[in-house]
């Protein structure tokens, strides 16, 4: 009841006129950044850094959100339409999202991932309204163990992904371990498989990554294509969502949106996990005729919402423990501290104007995007009936823009040349990339915390089995792994896979 | 021909220096910041700019250069034209650690750098999570000394200044840890907050918040001196530790070969900026002093800095590997 009334104090600050105003600003700007190669939220918020100095702590903080969840929104669109996830946690999306924009369903794609984000949305400003504090002590327990027993569970879940050969699976989820591995040890500082390239000292960027994978691989995959292939492809059925599709979305956002709000607690790969596991649970449970991987507005729903939910709930590491789970959300600490305002653990009670004004400002930013993306994915269809001789050499301009603007750095653009190369030839080889951008993400993490965690006990192992989580974590894996293992079992998960 | 194309030339080489700090800046100036938006280092590079832009009527932009060990956005400060629209800030551990950590850096201060001001400086503080026994360094030391190696302290990560501080301590002490090196300071932070590991060297501002609510208490402020605003924490070397002090600054610098009036006149008007009460007030909220200096202070202080942290380095044989 109380924190009833607190949520409604929250709402009174963010329906004033001039937190509306930044909302709306911030909404905006962010679709715009998540849409538009060249120009992302690091960048958006780091330019506007300055003009948030003259404004009140919560004004600012509600614009940097928006711009924050809004590019997640635009993240997904260029996920469906052009196959660049603009974020580690709409990979997923692209899998069946991009599938239903060839076949000329771009428009209930893009629409259920807006109804489903919304939805999502709306309920973890709940979670993190009912449940900060207690789950900012929980994230606070979670050591370099369970960390790593995590990652583990994640990796090798993942393996269920792929719709083609298991082995497949796990050798592109180790290729993508090995692609991560690439960089500075955070343990020793020693700088591995670099090369002698400077450039490769902090590893490949997720960016670089996503565009050679995605983008620029497909864009080499279309073209190989007979023209009339794409000319069927951009028939449009129709542009929203239709009855029949809510209803078979409804109970697959419900369950991304469970499974976001829980996983988005932990900082770092909680979206990431999250949308991969909202995906996994989906071929599991689906018991109508499935066609995942080829275009199923399930494993669209249910990804997009756990991927918005898990970006709304880490907003609690982030402002209870100060625990950023990716650039943007360091540049929204940087903006409170300059305010003078530090997170942590007293920021609720010290600030609530502060923190209760954000969560209803999410509430009401995710209105905004609703209203604002859903008459925009009309105009976004029709880009698609534009000829491939004239989109594919604006998707490679925007691929390249869109590499060089998020490091300034001209070597990523040759970096993205030599991987789509190399995704192009896995491509040919029936080797699907998303499994690899898992092992890409979870990698490094799951061995920067293995060494931690071993550090800490001094070498003793036992660490991963009496620390209740990480021992959870495990035995669900090892229990998984048998269930491959066992022939009669696997028969069922290819059976699974074949629906 | 020739010989008179090359007078041209000169003359006109010449003329500009004669009039560079009277027309500085006439076009936008760029801060080089060799680390990601976010950091304590962007921000300072940030509100700085925002002051200069304010001060000199021309935009002053920050361009981030992340990226091995900020080698990336070292280089790119060195290789700059030298005529003070391209900046640089450093850290002390871009121009002071980690010349003396790795072998071969692809830029060298004294080749390539000319110093400007010190900016802004940091607190450090050796933390203890709030279930630990330890209440002073001595008890940190003894329980070190009790077993050797076998206490664990966080860190920002490998050759920062919390971990060259941790080396010094344990040279100058002979007590002996483990050293954690984490992703950056807030998970750190976290790390001993929620009793991952018991010690931890880190930015004040970055565990003030866990300090009020009593998950961590500060055991030492790692600089020479007691601090302003904390004045009851105790300094390491007051403790025994002799010697012991250190604090994570930044400064600006232009690339070697700008005209000396311009390096004189960005000194002034950075000084300028860094006097402002709302710089001053937006520098502490990120815990950070505004520290203005001469370019002269400045050299010294790299100097000093640089000589005692590459005696350390050596001593505690830390090598990037």
């Amino acid at each position: 009841m109380e924190t009833l009334s607190l949520l409604l104090y929250g709402l009174q600050i963010a329906l004033s006129w001039e937190n509306l105003l930044y909302c709306f600003a911030g909404c905006l700007l962010g679709t715009l950044v998540g849409v538009l190669p060249g120009i992302g939220p690091v960048t958006t918020v780091a330019i506007l850094l300055p003009f948030t100095f003259g404004l009140g702590p919560a004004p600012a903080l509600i614009m940097l959100a928006g711009i924050y969840y809004g590019a997640q929104y635009g993240g997904s669109t260029t996920a469906i339409l052009v196959n660049i996830p603009g974020e580690s946690s709409s990979v997923v999306t692209t899998i069946d999202g991009y599938q239903m924009a060839r076949q000329g369903r771009a428009g209930p794609a893009l629409g259920i991932a807006a109804i489903g984000s919304f939805v999502a949305g709306s309920f973890a400003v709940f979670v993190v309204a009912y449940f900060s504090p207690p789950l900012a002590e929980i994230a606070l327990r979670f050591g370099p163990a369970d960390y790593f027993s995590l990652m583990v569970m994640g990796l090798a879940a993942s393996v269920i992904l792929a719709s083609g050969s298991l082995i497949k699976a796990i050798a592109m989820v180790l290729v993508g371990i090995l692609l991560g591995s690439i960089g500075t040890d955070v343990n020793t500082g020693a700088i591995r498989f670099a090369a002698g390239l400077p450039q490769l000292t902090d590893g490949i960027g997720f960016i670089v990554l996503a565009m050679a994978f995605f983008g620029i691989t497909d864009v080499l995959v279309n073209l190989e294509k007979s023209k009339e292939q794409h000319v069927a492809n951009a028939e449009i059925k129709n542009v929203l969502p239709t009855m029949e599709d809510l209803r078979v979305s409804a109970p697959s956002i419900a369950r991304g949106t469970l499974i976001g709000s829980i996983l988005g607690i932990l900082p770092g790969g909680g979206a990431l996990l999250a949308s991969f596991a909202a995906y996994m649970v989906e071929k599991k449970v689906a018991r109508r005729p499935a066609n995942f991987g080829s275009g199923d507005i399930r494993g669209v729903a249910a990804p997009e919402s756990a991927n918005n939910a898990g970006a709304q709930v880490s907003f609690i590491p982030m402002l209870t423990l100060g625990l950023p789970s990716n650039p943007t959300m360091a540049l929204m600490i940087g903006a409170l501290m300059i305010q003078g305002i530090t997170p942590g653990p007293g920021v609720i009670t010290e600030r609530p104007e502060l923190f209760w004004g954000l969560i209803a400002s999410m509430w009401i930013g995710n209105l905004m995007l609703l209203v604002l993306n859903l008459p925009l994915v009309g105009l976004w269809v029709k880009l698609l009936s534009v000829p491939y001789s004239l989109l594919f050499p604006a998707i490679l301009a925007f691929c390249c823009v869109g590499v060089y603007a998020s490091s300034n750095e001209p070597a990523d653009v040759y970096i993205v040349a030599v991987l789509a190369a190399v995704g192009y030839a896995l491509i040919k080889f029936d080797c699907e990339p998303a499994p690899m951008v898992l092992g890409f993400v979870l990698g490094p993490m799951m061995e920067e915390n293995l060494r931690r965690a071993m550090m800490i006990s001094f070498g003793d192992p036992s660490v991963f089995v009496t620390r209740p989580i990480s021992a959870l974590c495990l035995a669900a894996t090892l229990l998984g792994l048998i269930a491959i293992a066992i022939p009669s079992l696997r028969r069922r998960r290819d059976a699974a896979m074949q629906e | 021909m020739s010989v008179i194309r090359a007078l041209y030339t000169s003359i006109a080489l010449l003329i500009p220096f004669g009039v560079h700090a009277q027309t500085f800046p006439n076009k936008p100036v760029q801060i080089i910041v060799p680390y990601a938006p976010g950091g304590s280092t962007d921000l300072a590079a940030r509100v700085l700019a925002a002051k200069l832009t304010e001060q000199w009527g021309q935009q002053v932009v920050v361009e981030n250069r992340p990226g091995g060990n900020g080698f990336i956005g070292m280089s790119a400060g060195a290789k700059s034209k030298p005529d003070g629209y391209a900046l640089t800030l450093g850290t002390v551990g871009d121009v002071a650690v980690n010349p003396a950590l790795f072998p071969n850096t692809p830029f060298s201060m004294e080749r390539d750098f000319t110093p400007i001001s010190m900016v802004s400086d940091a607190e450090l503080v050796l933390i203890a999570g709030k279930n630990t026994p330890y209440a002073s360094v001595q008890d940190v030391l003894n329980a070190a000394k009790a077993q050797p190696g076998r206490l664990s302290v966080a860190t920002s990560g490998m050759g920062t200044m919390p971990h060259i501080l941790l080396e010094w301590m344990s040279l100058v002490s002979g007590a002996q840890f483990q050293h954690v090196p984490y992703k950056g300071g807030g998970p750190a932070a976290a790390a001993v907050a929620g009793d991952n590991l018991p010690l931890g060297i880190l930015a004040a501002s970055g565990v003030a918040s866990f300090v009020k609510s009593g998950h961590v208490k500060v055991i030492a402020i790692m600089s020479p001196e007691r601090s302003k605003n904390n004045p009851s924490w105790p300094t390491l070397i007051e403790s025994g530790v002799k010697d012991v002090g250190g604090s994570g600054w930044s400064a600006l610098f232009a690339p070697r070969g700008t005209p000396p009036e311009v390096v004189a006149k960005i000194s002034a008007d950075v000084g300028k900026a860094l006097k402002a009460d709302d710089v001053i007030a937006r520098f502490s909220g990120a815990g950070m002093e505004a520290v203005p200096t001469t370019p002269t202070e400045l050299a010294t202080r790299i100097k000093k800095d640089r000589e005692s942290f590459a005696a350390i380095i050596k001593s505690a044989n830390v090598k990037p590997e």
